[in-house]
């Protein structure tokens, strides 16, 4: 019996250590984020993202005009004082659509991301912890098939045939991002499940549920947030070119891929509506990258995470 | 080696089995009943009964899945189109060498551009030549390719005119051919010249820091010498690695460059056949690419494991 006490006592000390632990990643949190703003690259990418994000809040009070507005006389204007980037194919601000659609672009991937983080580490850390082996190879079976195809093409035939309209569009691009997350958290699942504090949590009793969720997840998620910033990138490009496809938001919500489809259109009598749109949907995904980039070297800086995802 | 390859090419039938049951199963994705959604709401009874029978709608779901399956692989058969009454197989196969040929010189300019401009940075670390390289290649790679495709056919078709805008040339005529796969390509071919010089120079730097770098440079052998016979040699691993994955990802991006240059190809194919409701297209030309894409991927895989030996094969 005593020899029981002693050991119990030892195991909660492991577990306190653990708590321990989890406080200091909060810190890290914050370390973090000044070794980014350190970097030259990550004060560029945060900036950009902190525009694109304010722009996606604050639109009705930052655009000059009403995005919806019609006024044909005034159609394919130039850049002026008053439309300081021109008007589109309807007389429409193009800068007002610009600050809209940075609504759209940020509804899209934000929402595609988070859904894809939650059910891909979920999955992950489920096939890893190896509850069945039945259960790992059918998750795997589909990671595989999704990752069969082309993001791009998966997306576009699925959205096409589910129907265009935003939330089809969220759901699908979280469908075909969500293999990448499995991956990346199975394999961190396999390392971690061996390490000395899941051991303690079992001994004490926690059940499997507990254990991925207080111990594992939280421990496998710098990885996850590395990929959650570089999806953000893809996630905005494809929306935009969905969209320009006609296979996105529909118009006339302003969106950047519909001002570029505008812009295609009309290509012979204005200019505007491509230059400007381009520069958004660039400018979107350099600033996610450069975040990615930064976030990758403060995280860790020698580990690849592209091996590790099997982009 | 010949396991991991043994092993690795026998993982694939289960994941190709399941993209033929997505691919099968798309149809019933389509909201309602797939045949009047097909047909559109002035169809006619009759009309719905036929597609339904020609598409096995009207037969019970394993049966026709088993049908389908069946047809593909012993003849290759994708069914036929729900318009012109063309196999699909013969379809895709006419579009198929317009997207090769376009993914390969996208490939072709993406790795040579992209090579020399890595080289050039990592030779002139921290020159302005090195900024301006680093710049751009970052500016690059965020440009997805229907961005660079509207942006050069703004600049090249519309303003300095000095490319045709449409299709893919005459046939036969290779010089016009040609003249029509240059911006298409390029537009493809941008983000990955970003990409390839981003990393090549990263890589190019890390192998300059070596010791047998230092241990060469101590020997006397000149610059130029160890940058082209030691360093590239060992820095131009990963992006040889990156040729098959890029390749398949072009065969992806190639949908919206075919669609906005008005060229054919696959991508193209799929999109019009989205429009037109012709599901039996849609269906084998998603096949196809996944096919080919993960047939891309293999090679991907094993090229970097035959450039890599210290990659252990799991």
């Amino acid at each position: 019996m005593v020899d029981n006490k002693k050991r119990n006592k030892h195991l909660l000390q492991i577990l306190n250590s653990f708590k321990k632990k989890m406080h200091r990643q909060l810190k890290n949190i914050v370390r973090i984020f000044s070794i980014i703003l350190k970097d030259r690259k990550g004060i560029l990418g945060v900036t950009i993202i902190g525009i694109i994000l304010c722009c996606a809040i604050f639109s009705p009070w930052i655009a000059p005009c009403n995005p919806y507005e019609l006024n044909i006389i005034n159609r394919f204007a130039a850049p002026s004082l008053k439309h300081l980037l021109g008007t589109d194919n309807l007389g429409r601000d193009i800068l007002s659509r610009i600050i809209y659609g940075a609504r759209i672009a940020m509804i899209v991937s934000i929402g595609g991301v988070s859904i894809a983080v939650v059910v891909g580490v979920i999955l992950g850390t489920i096939a890893g912890y190896n509850v069945g082996r039945v259960i790992d190879n059918g998750i795997l079976w589909i990671v595989d098939v999704i990752r069969a195809f082309p993001q791009i093409i998966l997306i576009l035939v699925l959205v096409a045939v589910l129907g265009p309209s935003t939330l089809n569009m969220i759901m699908v691009l979280a469908l075909t991002a969500m293999p990448r997350y499995t991956r990346v958290a199975r394999a961190e699942t396999l390392s971690i499940k061996e390490e000395e504090y899941i051991f303690a949590a079992k001994s004490l009793g926690a059940k499997n549920k507990r254990i991925i969720l207080k111990h594992i997840i939280p421990n496998i998620l710098p990885p996850i947030i590395i990929l959650a910033g570089m999806d953000m990138a893809v996630m905005i490009m494809i929306e935009a070119g969905l969209s320009f496809l006609g296979l996105g938001v529909r118009p006339p919500t302003a969106s950047w891929g519909i001002i570029l489809r505008d812009g295609y259109r009309y290509i012979r009598l204005s200019p505007w509506m491509i230059i400007w749109s381009s520069i958004a949907i660039a400018m979107a995904m350099l600033g996610y990258s450069l975040f990615a980039e930064s976030l990758r070297i403060a995280l860790n800086p020698k580990e690849s995470i592209e091996k590790q995802a099997g982009v | 080696m010949l396991r991991y390859f043994v092993k690795r090419i026998v993982w694939l039938i289960p994941a190709l089995l399941g993209v033929l049951f997505l691919a099968f199963f798309l149809i019933y994705l389509l909201p309602g009943d797939p045949a009047s959604t097909m047909l559109g709401p002035r169809a006619t009874p009759e009309l719905i009964k036929a597609l339904q029978a020609r598409l096995g709608l009207d037969k019970p779901v394993w049966v026709s899945f088993g049908k389908y399956a069946w047809g593909i692989i012993t003849r290759g058969d994708l069914g036929e189109s729900v318009w012109s009454y063309q196999p699909v197989s013969s379809l895709l196969m006419q579009a198929l060498p317009y997207t090769i040929i376009l993914a390969v010189s996208s490939m072709i300019i993406a790795i040579t551009i992209g090579i020399i401009l890595g080289i050039l940075a990592s030779a002139h670390e921290g020159s302005v030549l090195d900024l301006i390289i680093t710049g751009f290649s970052l500016i690059a790679n965020s440009i997805p390719n229907f961005v660079a495709a509207c942006l050069l056919l703004l600049f090249f078709v519309v303003f300095l005119k000095l490319f045709p805008v449409m299709g893919a040339g005459e046939k036969g005529n290779i010089l016009s051919q040609l003249h029509h796969l240059i911006l298409p390509s390029f537009s493809l071919a941008i983000s990955w010249i970003g990409y390839i010089a981003y990393l090549l120079r990263s890589t190019m730097l890390e192998v300059f820091g070596s010791d047998y770098i230092a241990t060469a440079k101590s020997f006397g052998i000149p610059m130029r010498y160890i940058a082209y016979k030691y360093t590239l040699k060992n820095a131009i691993k990963p992006v040889v690695a990156i040729i098959g994955l890029g390749l398949g990802n072009l065969f992806g991006g190639a949908v919206f460059v075919e669609v906005i240059f008005n060229r054919p190809g696959l991508g193209k194919t799929i999109v019009d056949a989205i429009s037109a409701r012709d599901i039996p297209v849609v269906q084998g030309g998603i096949l196809l690419i996944a096919i080919l894409y993960v047939l891309a991927n293999l090679v991907a895989d094993l090229s970097y494991a035959y450039f890599d030996p210290r990659i252990q094969y799991e």
